[in-house]
């Protein structure tokens, strides 16, 4: 019997990538401090998966963690930032794999979304992990240019499948997260 | 013409519930400081009182606080004081801010962050947000620091 769950399980687990995602750290700037503004904390707290939002001034970051049975948004929470006035500077989120095997350069379909990992060793994932998002208006420029220069694939420039993806069979704009560990 | 009094009356009327306004006087403030007892704004009447809002997670704050350390022992001689107002959700990062920074003046907290009911009355859209009050109780300035806010202090001492 115990064999016989570990095989389903094993099984389950092997047909499709699974991640859980709980919390995001990111950092935001601007021309002001933005873990001073209230507009900020008010942008991302609207929406309607983030739990709780914290100042963490050490790191000067916000940690946001989600609520358990809502799917998060990495883009809405991209956009209300730059809605209230300020730039994300870095960006991090935090999910629960379950074998979940990346390769460099190669995208990879985790729960139903995208991913195109890059400036990583092939491996698989397993338990706890923090993805930091590597697409444009979610690091400074010149990071930016850093991970562009690390891949031929053109999706790096807009974070939307083009053609090189299409063969991969994904429709063309297709939302990438481009991502490394 | 009637009209117009009526809609000007409504406006002033909406304004009224919108933030503390220079020149008019401070609404009375009650909370908590370190030890759980309540201080209010009232009691402080007869003295300057620097009204400031602030979050140990704040750096322009903290760096605020600096400067204030070094101006209140003389000023205080003189009759000034400050109600620091923290919108700290955890209380414990609060009372290790006051003694990293060596705060000596009046620290009261309400938990809660942007939402905390004092913030949403002030209407506080980021901090550091300061309101000077007169010895009458009356608001006289917002967002004085360094050196233009020692010359008012001043100022209203010598009234």
């Amino acid at each position: 019997m115990k064999k016989i769950i570990i095989i389903i399980i094993v099984a389950v687990a092997a047909t499709t990538a699974k991640a859980q995602f709980t919390k995001a750290t990111l950092q935001a700037s601007g021309l002001t401090c933005a873990m001073c503004s209230k507009a900020i904390n008010d942008a991302l707290k609207g929406l309607p998966f983030v739990e709780t939002v914290k100042p963490d001034i050490k790191n000067s970051v916000f940690t946001v963690s989600f609520k358990q049975d809502r799917e998060a948004d990495i883009d809405a929470m991209q956009k209300a930032v730059e809605d209230a006035g300020f730039f994300v500077a870095k960006f991090i989120v935090t999910g629960v794999f379950i074998n979940t095997e990346i390769k460099n350069d190669e995208h990879i379909t985790i729960s139903g979304k995208e991913y195109h990992f890059l400036n990583v060793k092939d491996q698989v994932l397993n338990g706890e992990k923090n993805l930091t998002i590597v697409d444009k208006n979610f690091l400074t420029a010149n990071a930016f240019k850093k991970y562009t220069a690390s891949t031929t694939m053109q999706c790096i420039k807009t974070g939307r499948a083009g053609g090189c993806c299409t063969k991969a069979g994904l429709a063309a704009g297709t939302r990438i997260y481009h991502v490394t560990i | 013409m009637k009209k117009l009094l009526y809609i000007s009356a409504i406006f002033i009327s909406v304004t009224a519930s919108a933030q503390p306004a220079v020149g008019t006087l401070s609404p009375e403030i009650t909370l908590k400081d370190v030890k759980g007892n309540p201080v209010s704004l009232s009691s402080l009447k007869g003295k300057v009182v620097l009204i400031d809002f602030w979050a140990s997670w704040c750096g322009p704050c903290r760096r605020a606080n600096k400067h204030l350390v070094n101006i209140y022992p003389s000023l205080k001689k003189k009759g000034f004081e400050i109600y620091g107002i923290s919108i700290d959700d955890e209380i414990s990062d609060w009372k290790r801010a006051i003694t990293a920074d060596k705060i000596q003046w009046l620290q009261v907290n309400e938990t809660g962050g942007w939402n905390a009911p004092i913030a949403n009355q002030w209407k506080i859209e980021q901090i550091p947000t300061n309101y000077l009050v007169d010895k009458e109780g009356k608001i006289v300035a917002r967002d004085l620091e360094g050196r233009e806010l020692e010359k008012a202090i001043d100022n209203l001492l010598k009234k």
